[in-house]
């Protein structure tokens, strides 16, 4: 197929490594690069590339964990079977498997009016506050980013976060268990900001309270500051990703070198 | 729907016999959805999308099982399924993978990864760049072999022909190696 005077392409060089060719096409490519320095010089090149690409992804961030998307899993495929048992439906069945249903449902629904009765719609004189939201739930707000490189970042101006669409806002006050009566006092936040590679995510977002000392105009600041070193090369951007999502207060500190939100930062929200 | 919403109470797990159909699944989804999950976080989808589309290509791997259809090369199979879901998540939401702005790469979790470890950081922004300018085809094609996949699979995964996959990944590569010597 090559005679020693056609080299293979580097097509042909990159089948023959993947195993990709017929065993005797894979055979007279082997037979040419073992006389030629050129084309095995290109191969080398090859797996160099692949290597390269390999290592790069490889910092690609974990993934969220299995366990509970496994058990979501089960649980749908234990109602797909309920809901449509396997070839032979059963007709004089069916009916009362939809009873069970309906009566589960009920049973749940009785049982969360009664929860939100109990913990959820309290009298008003026993909340005589709302929750101040500092600092986010790390379980319910882990922090997600874009991997997007330094400069990537701070090629971008530095924008204001985009709002958050309605939709979303309500996802993220229902699991942080706000009450309807009280979303005013929040303002839903990026943990990890958009400037610093933050993604809109769920994961990274939070309602923060606008009545906190640590309030987002605080951690505006630091936002401002930690992407100036980032952009200056004083800071990594992994490392300023990982302390705001860590603990922002903390980094405040650290950065500012204060253990109080600064005046010029703390200006009070209205 | 947000990934952590507990929809479903939890399962009793003694109701499936081993051997079932539903620890088939279980143990496939154990085996791949990492890769999955992967591969569609890389072409543009977010995490929670990501996790949905997984969810969605398990549950029709189910049905698909349920119904006696073929279990040949269900790599390939559960690549298509996912890939497909995925695209079609990207046009509802109407961010198409082009208009990302940063690395069709998802991270998630800032924790110090390897990413801390890796020398030359140059090197790896220059090599991020030249993926994120592929033309989408040859990206998905790279992906794609980065998770393992055959040319056939790839080509049946993209719907594209066989030679136009190894076309693309040797083009790609070029790419990658030139952006390297720099």
């Amino acid at each position: 197929m090559l005679d020693r005077n056609t080299h293979p392409s580097d097509e042909q060089i990159l089948l023959e490594l993947d195993g990709e060719l017929s065993a005797s096409a894979a055979k007279s490519v082997r037979t040419h690069l073992e006389a030629c320095w050129p084309c095995r010089a290109r191969r080398q090149q090859l797996e160099r590339s692949i290597a390269d690409l390999i290592r790069a992804s490889e910092s690609d961030g974990l993934l969220p964990s299995a366990a509970s998307a496994r058990e979501r899993l089960q649980a749908r495929m234990a109602e797909l079977k309920t809901l449509a048992p396997e070839r032979s439906p059963r007709p004089a069945t069916q009916p009362s498997r939809m009873l069970h249903h309906l009566a589960a449902c009920v049973l749940c629904l009785l049982a969360i009016s009664w929860l939100a009765s109990r913990f959820g719609f309290r009298p008003r004189w026993q909340h005589p506050r709302t929750t101040v939201l500092s600092m986010p739930d790390a379980n319910l707000t882990p922090g997600a980013t874009i991997l997007l490189s330094q400069n990537a970042v701070c090629s971008q101006a530095n924008v204001k976060n985009k709002d958050v669409p309605p939709s979303v806002q309500r996802i993220v006050f229902g699991e942080y268990g706000i009450e309807p009566a009280q979303l005013r006092s929040y303002e839903v936040d990026y943990l990890v900001t958009p400037a610093l590679g933050g993604s809109d995510d769920i994961r990274n977002l939070w309602p923060h309270s606008y009545s906190s000392t640590w309030n987002a105009r605080v951690k505006d600041a630091l936002e401002d500051r930690l992407r100036e070193m980032v952009c200056e090369g004083k800071l990594e951007l992994s490392q300023a990703q990982r302390e705001i999502a860590t603990n922002w207060i903390e980094a405040y500190k650290k950065y500012f070198q204060t253990d109080v939100p600064l005046t010029e930062h703390a200006k009070e929200w209205h | 729907m947000p990934a952590r919403a507990n929809l479903h109470p939890p399962v009793n797990l003694d109701s499936a016999e081993p051997g079932s159909l539903e620890n088939e699944v279980v143990a496939l989804f154990d085996q791949w959805r990492g890769k999955l999950l992967r591969y569609t976080l890389r072409i543009g989808v977010t995490v929670q999308d990501g996790e949905e589309v997984i969810q969605e290509t398990f549950l029709s791997l189910f049905r698909h099982l349920q119904s006696g259809k073929s279990r040949e090369n269900l790599q390939g199979w559960l690549f298509r399924v996912a890939h497909n879901l995925a695209l079609r998540r990207c046009q509802r939401s109407r961010s198409s993978p082009e208009a990302l702005d940063g690395l069709d790469m998802a991270a998630i979790d800032p924790s110090p990864g390897p990413e801390a470890q890796f020398s030359d950081s140059q090197t790896r922004e220059r090599l991020l760049a030249v993926v994120h300018a592929l033309p989408e085809q040859d990206r998905r094609c790279l992906f794609l072999r980065a998770e393992g996949l055959r040319y056939r699979e790839i080509a049946a995964v993209l719907d594209i022909s066989l030679g136009a996959v190894s076309l693309s990944l040797s083009r790609s590569l070029a790419r990658i190696g030139r952006a390297a010597e720099r």
